[in-house]
């Protein structure tokens, strides 16, 4: 449930940079991308789709997606991805708890972007 | 003494003095009597299709035998092909002495044939740039020539001979030779530099140790192998530096590939870079952690804090400056540290190590390559030339030998066409080994005429195409940019470079299916001929490594 709360603030945090953020536009530009953060089991999860120079999300984690983060449990992606650490999302993937389909860069360009509105 | 012909000079020297073998280019009028010299002095000459798989070539010879490599070019447009091979040289830091012509000084300023300023040309891409004017001078211009480009950190150099002192007569006696070969003198770091070296070291948690070409260029891998094995360590080996330690030690980064790499980078405390510029393709320094410590190791003292100022500078030859380092450093594990960014970075390549594991139709990139790893095994030379092609054949890629996997086209100057010409010279350095060029199909078309020069000169290697039917790093990143449906001069089409390499008198293959790669692989091998394995893949697979080429000239 935090999980999926998480999920939904940080759609509508990067929804509002779209709009207000310019150097969040001009990072995210004409990119076509469409990136999944979800549970393993696929029950829950978000997907943030952005498509020259917007964004728009859905609920769920079953989606076809460019790259998707996923997380073996809900409340690990809910600790780790609050406390917003490189080291703790590493540490989570050493362990087995989180894993990356499809690009890495992908990812990191989503998660560079978090950083950039989060600042 | 009796008379020699000036020209045949160069070859005198070549092979009496520096014990030159071979050496690559194209004849011309202007050279005659050098090319004379070499049959005079029995010198092997590769006569290529283009004089920039000349310069190419006699680059990639340094690179696979240690030993510096000499082509030569006639005047004007000899000279100005040969340019783009020069300048992936001075930006690879390769020794290499080209030899070119020159219109005839009597002739200046006339309109002579191939009457051009080429010394202006060249000098921005070389280490040095010189004419004789003077034949008993030749010996000792060579001498110079071999010098310029060994001392310190190597390079290409170009000495042109104007006909007016090749094509004449001289007492032997007037052109003595030197006693003996070019050396290079070695360079040492200050003791106290060391210490503090070595303290920094043996108090990392999480060290990593990143090698560039002066690890290759050096050839320290006894030393290196010492020094990692000491203290433990982890280290990823990159251009010309990869195989200096096999790829399947336990302690290199390559089962994580480039991407493991930059996510373990962000964890690390203490990295020690050696022998390797923070250019484009570490963000100039940028993927350091801003906490991480820094040492540098290197031959050029303006490296050493370039881009990123270091804790500690260490300046010398890498293997000498190991040899010194490691009496100083404590031996250590770090066993924990080394599964812990394994296991991370596997995480963040999980679909790519399942691509490679499992079939699919299209062709993936990556499963093709790790077929071709299958068959071919790590005891061979892997040349990688293309732009999403390289990405995947350096990360799949598994090699034992010396510069045994190198993504040509990944070096500074992104020169795509470098593959087929290192590729021959790899296997003419190594004869022995299987040597397989993965090329993307655009970067194929540069050199692909070279498959005559194979044929003509015995040189069997298997060239794989990974066949998008397309410039694909152009392709897929203007599809981030200006979109698809825009797509600019970065399609090519469905075609049978196979038939074509046939047509030279190779070997050719033509798959679609997966379960086709590997019997096409085995029959390319046994035909003992150059070959083209022309694979058709997976047209929408983008690698990693064009989003960052695509960030890394977006401007707002
Ligand atoms: C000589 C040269 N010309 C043009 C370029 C620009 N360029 C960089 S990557 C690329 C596409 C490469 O296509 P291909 O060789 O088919 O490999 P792929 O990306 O499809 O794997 C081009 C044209 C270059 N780097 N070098």
């Amino acid at each position: 449930m935090k999980f999926s709360l998480l999920l939904f603030i940080l759609f509508h945090k990067l929804k509002r940079a779209v709009k207000t953020n310019g150097a969040y536009r001009s990072y995210i530009g004409t990119v076509q991308l469409r990136i999944l953060i979800r549970t393993a089991d696929g029950k829950r999860g978000r997907l943030f789709v952005f498509d020259r120079g917007s964004l728009t999300s859905k609920r769920g984690g079953g989606f076809d997606a460019d790259a998707a983060l996923v997380w073996a449990d809900a409340a690990t992606a809910f600790k780790v991805m609050a406390s917003g650490s490189d080291e703790e999302s590493f540490l989570a993937a050493a362990r087995g708890k989180l894993k990356v389909e499809g690009m890495a860069y992908y990812i990191q360009w989503f998660t560079d972007g978090v950083k950039l509105v989060m600042k | 003494m009796a008379d020699i012909k000036a020209g045949h000079l160069v070859a005198k020297y070549l092979k009496e003095v520096e014990g030159v073998e071979i050496v690559f280019g194209i004849s011309g009028g202007h050279i005659e009597s050098i090319l004379d010299g070499f049959t005079e002095y029995g010198i092997r000459t590769i006569d290529v299709r283009h004089e920039q798989a000349a310069a190419m070539m006699a680059h990639a010879w340094s690179v696979y035998t240690g030993k510096t490599g000499v082509c030569f070019l006639t005047a004007g447009p000899g000279f100005t092909n040969g340019i783009t091979g020069i300048a992936n040289a001075y930006l690879d830091n390769a020794p290499l002495v080209v030899i070119c012509g020159k219109h005839p000084l009597r002739d200046d300023l006339k309109g002579a044939l191939q009457e051009m300023n080429q010394i202006d040309v060249v000098k921005p891409i070389t280490k040095w740039a010189a004419t004789c004017y003077d034949a008993k001078r030749i010996p000792e211009y060579m001498a110079l020539a071999f010098r310029q480009a060994t001392a310190g950190r190597p390079g290409p150099v170009f000495l042109e001979l104007p006909p007016d002192i090749l094509n004449i007569m001289i007492p032997e006696e007037s052109a003595p030779m030197p006693s003996r070969p070019s050396r290079r003198y070695t360079i040492h770091p200050d003791d106290a530099d060391l210490e503090q070296a070595a303290a920094l070291i043996n108090a990392a948690k999480k060290p990593l140790f990143l090698g560039g070409s002066g690890v290759g260029l050096s050839a320290s891998g006894d030393r290196l192998r010492e020094f990692v094995e000491k203290s433990g360590v982890p280290f990823m080996l990159l251009n010309y530096g990869r195989g200096e330690l096999p790829d399947s030690h336990p302690q290199s980064m390559w089962d994580i590939g480039n991407v493991g790499l930059l996510v373990t980078l962000g964890q690390a405390d203490l990295v020690i870079a050696a022998g390797i510029r923070f250019n484009w393709l570490l963000m100039s320094g940028g993927v350091i952690p801003p906490a991480a410590k820094l040492l540098r190791i290197d031959i050029d003292p303006q490296e050493v804090d370039r881009n990123r100022q270091a804790d500690v500078g260490l300046v010398g030859d890498i293997a000498s400056v190991l040899a010194q380092l490691t009496p100083l450093v404590e031996k250590r594990s770090h066993s924990e540290w080394i599964s812990t960014f394994k296991a991370a970075g596997k995480a963040f390549i999980d679909s790519e190590l399942k691509a490679r594991e499992n079939p699919s139709d299209p062709i993936h990139p990556i499963r093709l390559v790790a077929k071709i790893q299958e068959t071919v095994g790590e005891d061979a030379v892997y040349v990688v030339d293309g732009g999403d092609t390289s990405y995947f054949g350096q990360v799949g890629f598994v090699t034992r030998q010396k510069a045994g996997v190198i993504g040509t086209s990944s070096g500074l100057l992104g020169c795509l066409g470098t593959g087929i010409p290192f590729g021959m010279a790899a296997k003419l350095a190594r004869p022995d080994k299987t040597v397989v060029v993965l090329n993307g199909d655009g970067s194929f078309g540069f050199n692909s005429m070279e498959f005559d020069t194979m044929v003509r000169h015995n040189i069997p290697v298997v060239v794989v195409v990974n066949n998008d039917c397309a410039w694909g790093m152009i392709k897929h990143s203007q599809e981030m940019s200006i979109g698809g449906d825009r797509l600019s001069c970065s399609e090519l089409g469905t075609r049978r470079y196979e038939k074509m390499v046939e047509g030279l008198g190779g070997h050719g293959e033509f798959v679609t299916k997966d379960e086709e790669i590997v019997p096409a692989l085995k029959r390319a091998l046994a035909s003992g001929k150059p070959a083209c394995v022309n694979v058709m893949t997976d047209p929408t697979v983008t690698s990693p490594a064009t989003p960052l080429f695509y960030q890394s000239l977006k401007m707002q």
